[in-house]
């Protein structure tokens, strides 16, 4: 009885095994290091805005006065103004814009996808969806400025650069975010109180409409949110498509530079050095605070709104209403045509049939975006397609140019980012998961954690060049870049590997443990292996998502570098910027070659999701437990 | 199904009120399948009229299934199919002719956990009326009176019907779903363990008002409470695996059971 004790008590009070608890220790703290990587990375992040603000402000150029509500932003020039609200207007327009073009789009489709899809359909589409989402913004940015901007030049008179196109690509990216989330909320409303209204003689679309979606309302509302940091966040299709010069304007058919949009300007190094670049910080600091307020908005709907609580109006509003309603209805009696019910019951079914055809739709809109999209490119990039394109130097003659060490750089670029997110990843999972899982530090951790992947790409970039680079001199190179990337993806990957370990099940936790042996000694050898192809899933997606970022790498990546980088301190190129560059290359010739890249960074990552997904499809076949 | 079908639905539907014969349920020959589990099993019974029918039996044994087939609520679950046939009032429940949803509409039912919508008492009672095509506000504030005070409901929430439904208790939750099935006047009423999630008080309101309510509607309840059953049902049928062990009138199944495995359930030997 007292041996079988000893050996199942706390390891740290066992004083025989003094060696092993030492290494225990050790890979703990090892593994609490990583998991507050997170903390100090985004406090140099706040810091860092919060530093560059003040000298802007404090500076001789800069006004809060002015920055707040000035209406003019000219920053260069003789006599430069830092107004912010063109900037502010600008992207409220291309993303107040984009969300308001995805949130029917997307509601629609979700609802169709939750109500009426069968399995089938449902499995064909949601991954055609994900996929639309994880199309990198630099190739649909292209796609816009070639495709979509020049029909509203033509039919309606838009500028060159002109927000409406920007605001149509931008909402495609949203439209997934609304589809998946609202997708989760609405096949979360408990089949309960479904069957509570189909019960009362209610067809399907009515059901939806009056019970289920306003269930779900917070979740949808929440999505939307999100959606929308996601589209103020956005940089690339907003700096291609909507241009570069601050204008304060509601139309969409004219130019206008949005927040990010001005930061990737600083990047390129179109801007003379003084105020105007210490303008950014506090530019990247509006954008963070504004980005962060939308999302923690969604996220407290979504978690504390549950079940959609009626609020108490006052008496006389409720009056006022009511004698609103009881006229709409006379209203409607005297124009109703339904003369029977079995009329009304005709009328019903149509009302089911037309919502079915728009949600129907309001699905298929989007996949054939996504299929039109891909059938542009191809069309575009595949002349320019050659075993030489892929093996030769970029050249300044087009026909000779190539794409060889962009490739390697992309590649070297990612290896490294995974070398350095996955082990910081899954370490930190693994220790709030197995090691802490609920003390108040750690759900302060996750939450940080979880905030991070909401800082926009832009001002990441910006912040990680001006830590890396200027701080600290690592230099413009592949480790910098790799350091930053590997920051944007650690986020998904500590949330898929913590789903991951949640799926083990804990009995074969208490197995190990009851045999004796430690907390790692368990996690290593029983956790961790059946946990694998789901941290595998998780890290392959994010590094690819990162594969296809352009704008937190805008800063670091530069055209000189023309050999695939030998070491980690080299520069290198990537293919996300190089499209970028050439995309705004003025001779034609360029411009395809950009198509062409991007057919080439489309294939790698198509490549990388299959291998995911078919790991992830290999396991729920395989699992046992 | 077609709207013209639909129609003739109502039409024939809408006749007739207490031609007992054909207000009679009778279930004949049903079978039900989930995939290949074969829930149901050559079922027949009759269900009377203006009486409290009940369905017990042990956990899984089909009680649930054949109250969801009597309106056809198992259509909604995807791998569910039904065989044999239901008859009321001279139509096939099963068959295709018959549009669940005019069907739901004379068919209620009340479920075992209350679920009211998360909208306010007002609105939950009002939601079926105004779906079926109620146009008139003082109508529908009639509606909602009198369904609430059918459920025995209104006097508890008469100056707060615009509070939402999900502040009130569990067992006002239960009445509130029983007016909001009173409330499109259908015929029969369905009540799956309707009083399994209350406490002993709120479960004797419940029962007290089935017993009003069988004078105008057909009651059929599915319960695991056997006093319950004893107490107010007039027809009990004893279910076992999805066989149908036993029918008849209460007291002959409580007193006098004529299967052994019946007697073995209700004196409590197993189930
Ligand atoms: N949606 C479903 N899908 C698959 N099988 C189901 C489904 N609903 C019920 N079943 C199966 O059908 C059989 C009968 O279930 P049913 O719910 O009718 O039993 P019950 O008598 O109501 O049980 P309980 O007293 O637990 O409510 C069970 O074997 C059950 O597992
Ligand atoms: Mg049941």
């Amino acid at each position: 009885m007292v041996s079988l004790k000893s050996s199942s008590q706390k390891d740290d009070e066992n004083p025989f095994q003094k060696g092993r608890n030492i290494k225990e220790k050790l890979i703990r703290s090892v593994l609490f290091i990583f998991a507050s990587l997170a903390v100090i990375v985004s406090a140099l992040i706040i810091f860092t805005l919060l530093e560059g603000s003040f000298n802007f402000f404090l500076g001789p150029e800069g006004s809060m006065l002015e920055f707040f509500f000035g209406t003019n932003w000219m920053p260069s020039g003789g006599d430069p103004s830092f107004g912010v609200l063109p900037l502010l207007m600008a992207t409220l327009v291309v993303g107040g814009g984009a969300t308001l073009i995805a949130t029917p789009i997307g509601l629609a489709a979700s609802i169709y996808l939750a109500e009426f899809a069968g399995d089938k359909v449902r499995n064909i589409v949601k991954p055609l969806i994900e996929m639309l989402a994880g199309i990198p913004s630099i190739a649909l940015a292209y796609f816009a400025l070639f495709t979509i901007s020049p029909l509203f030049r033509v039919h309606f008179g838009a500028s060159y650069f002109n927000m409406a196109s920007a605001m149509i690509v931008i909402s495609i990216m949203v439209i997934p975010i609304i589809v998946s989330i609202s997708d989760d909320a609405i096949t979360a409303v408990s089949s309960e109180l479904e069957d509570g209204s189909l019960a009362l003689g209610t067809t399907r679309w009515e059901t939806t409409k009056n019970v289920i979606v306003p269930s779900a309302s917070s979740g949808i509302i929440g999505s939307v949110l999100l959606g929308l940091a996601r589209a103020v966040g956005e940089t690339m299709v907003a700096t291609l498509v909507a241009g570069s010069v601050a204008n304060l304007t509601f139309s969409p058919l004219e130019e206008g530079q949005t927040m990010t949009a001005y930061m990737a300007q600083v990047a390129k190094g179109d801007i003379p050095p003084g105020a105007a670049i210490q303008a950014a910080f506090a530019v990247g600091l509006l954008l963070f605070i504004i980005t962060y307020l939308i999302r923690l908005g969604g996220e407290l709907i979504t978690e504390h709104f549950t079940g959609g609580k009626e609020k108490k109006s006052h008496p006389f509003v409720r009056r006022a209403k009511e004698r609103l309603e009881r006229g709409w209805w006379r209203v409607k009696s005297i124009l109703s045509t339904e003369r029977d019910k079995v009329a009304a019951l005709k009328n019903r079914y149509r009302k089911q049939k037309m919502g079915k055809v728009i949600t129907f739709l309001c699905m298929i809109g989007p996949l054939l975006f996504l299929s039109y999209f891909i059938f542009n490119i191809l069309r575009k990039g595949l002349p320019g397609m050659s075993i030489t394109f892929l093996t030769s130097y970029p050249s300044r003659f087009p026909d000779k140019a190539g794409i060889f060490p962009v490739i390697m750089g992309s590649i070297y670029l990612i290896s490294l980012t995974m070398v350095i997110a996955v082990p910081i990843g899954v370490g930190a999972a693994i220790y709030l998961k197995e090691f802490a899982p609920d003390k108040f530090y750690s759900r302060f951790l996750r939450r940080i954690i979880h905030n991070l992947a909401g800082v926009p790409s832009i001002v990441f970039g910006f912040i990680g060049y001006i830590i890396l680079v200027e701080m600290f001199s690592v230099g413009g190179n592949l480790l910098s870049g790799s350091i930053i990337l590997a920051f944007m993806a650690l986020p998904i990957i500590e949330v898929s590997t913590e789903e991951a370990l949640e799926s083990v099940p804990d009995s074969f936790r208490d197995a190990a443990r009851g045999l004796g042996a430690t907390k790692w000694e368990t996690v290593k050898n029983n956790v961790l292996p059946n946990a694998l192809p789901g941290i595998m899933t998780g890290s392959i997606l994010s590094l690819s998502r990162a594969l296809g970022e352009t704008a937190p790498i805008l800063f670091i990546t530069t055209m000189f570098a023309k050999n695939p980088p030998g070491g980690i301190f080299d520069q290198f190129m990537a293919m996300p910027t190089m499209i970028f560059y050439w995309t705004t290359h003025m001779k034609e010739e360029f411009q395809v070659l950009a198509a062409t890249t991007i057919i080439v960074l489309l294939a790698i990552l198509l490549t990388m999701n299959g291998i995911a997904i078919y790991i992830r499809y290999r396991t729920q076949k395989r699992r046992r437990w | 199904m077609s709207a013209t079908a639909a129609k003739r639905e109502i039409k024939t539907l809408e006749k007739g009120k207490k031609e007992t014969t054909e207000e009679t349920i009778s279930i004949k020959n049903l079978d039900v399948y989930y995939g290949d589990n074969h829930a149901i099993k050559d079922v027949s019974l009759d269900i009377s009229p203006y009486k409290i029918t009940a369905f017990i039996g042990p956990s899984g044994c089909g009680k649930s299934t054949i109250l969801r087939a009597i309106n056809r609520m198992n259509d909604e679950i995807s791998n569910c199919r039904m065989e044999g046939d239901i008859h009321w009032r001279g139509h096939k429940l099963l068959s295709d002719e018959v549009d669940p949803v005019i069907l739901r509409e004379k068919i209620g039912m009340v479920f075992q956990k209350p679920n009211p919508f998360p909208k306010s008492i007002y609105d939950n009672i009002a939601y079926g009326p105004k779906i079926h095509g109620v146009k008139d506000k003082d109508e529908l504030d009639d509606i909602v009176e009198k369904s609430l005070k059918d459920a025995a409901l209104w006097d508890e929430v008469k100056d707060r019907l615009e509070k939402n439904a999900l502040d009130l208790s569990g067992g006002q939750q239960q009445r509130l779903c029983i007016a909001r099935a009173l409330a499109i006047e259908p015929e029969v009423i369905l009540l799956d363990e309707p009083c399994s999630a209350l406490d002993p008080i709120a479960t004797s309101k419940i029962e007290d008002l089935l017993e009003e309510l069988k004078e105008d509607y057909t009651v059929v309840i599915v319960t695991h409470n056997m006093q319950q059953a004893a107490r107010i049902s007039d027809y009990t049928a004893y279910m076992y695996l999805g066989e149908l062990i036993e029918f008849g009138e209460t007291e002959q199944i409580f007193e006098n059971p004529q299967k052994e495995n019946t007697e073995k359930y209700i004196t409590g030997r197993f189930g």
